[in-house]
């Protein structure tokens, strides 16, 4: 269940840093208040999914796995290019979270 | 007209903020860890705070500082925390593998922040994530 867990809680994430990024250093009223939300909700599936990991694992696991949501997103919604950098990267962190799944450490 | 050295102070001002949003963002992640899904309430209370405080700071600053950069810089300080830091408060041993395929993941999450900054980007014709989600709003 804490993979489930941390899957929703990477998925309101994602949420969060578009509500962010569109709240505009929280001049947007509802804006903002999506990003109080999502954001709260995905604490709390943070929170349940670190009942199991340790915290460290855990956390860098939602952040780092959210962020490569982001960029996906870019390229699926707003026609982003994904060039050898952003690929490079995605690699590297679904390659750490792969390998922390394998030893065992997650 | 701003000074070169009134720029300058408020850029330092921004990474000043920017570094408290990161340290924020640490104690996010260890009271959302030891709020123990929220049934611990002194733990609880406290990452409620870290979460508001962490949020603002980093807007706060995003104002001044390239946001992939920005980024980049926060959640590799609140990752590399979170995991020295829990491993100490929680008794949470980090294994040589763990902090092996830790800094792998934590290398790769800067990286990719790295690659989506609109201001290390700007010579290529790539549309920012950032600028790409505002122009949509």
């Amino acid at each position: 269940m804490h993979w489930l867990y941390l899957g929703i809680a990477v998925v309101l994430e994602i949420v969060v840093a578009i509500s962010a990024g569109n709240a505009k250093g929280f001049t947007r009223p509802l804006w903002t208040i999506a990003t109080l939300v999502s954001g709260g909700i995905a604490t709390y599936f943070l929170s349940l999914a670190l009942l199991t990991f340790d915290v460290g694992v855990g956390y860098a696991i939602w952040t780092s796995t959210a962020s490569v949501g982001i960029v996906v997103l870019g390229t699926l919604m707003f026609g982003q290019q994904l060039g050898w950098k952003k690929l490079l990267g995605i690699a590297v962190v679904i390659g750490g979270v792969v390998g922390l799944r394998l030893s065992g450490g997650a | 007209m701003t000074s070169a050295t009134e720029k300058n102070t408020r850029r330092g001002f921004a990474w000043l903020i920017l570094l408290l949003a990161a340290v924020f963002e640490i104690g996010y992640a260890l009271s959302v860890g030891g709020s123990k899904a929220f049934t611990v309430y002194s733990w609880s209370l406290v990452a409620v705070v870290f979460f508001l405080l962490t949020l603002f700071f980093l807007s706060v600053s995003l104002r001044t500082i390239d946001v992939g950069i920005g980024y980049a810089v926060w959640a590799g300080i609140g990752s590399v925390g979170s995991a020295i830091f829990g491993a100490y408060l929680f008794d949470q041993p980090l294994t040589p593998t763990n902090a092996f395929f830790l800094a792998v993941i934590i290398a790769g999450v800067v990286w990719l922040k790295l690659a989506d900054s609109p201001k290390l980007e700007a010579k290529s014709t790539d549309v920012p994530l950032a600028e790409a989600v505002h122009a949509k709003g």
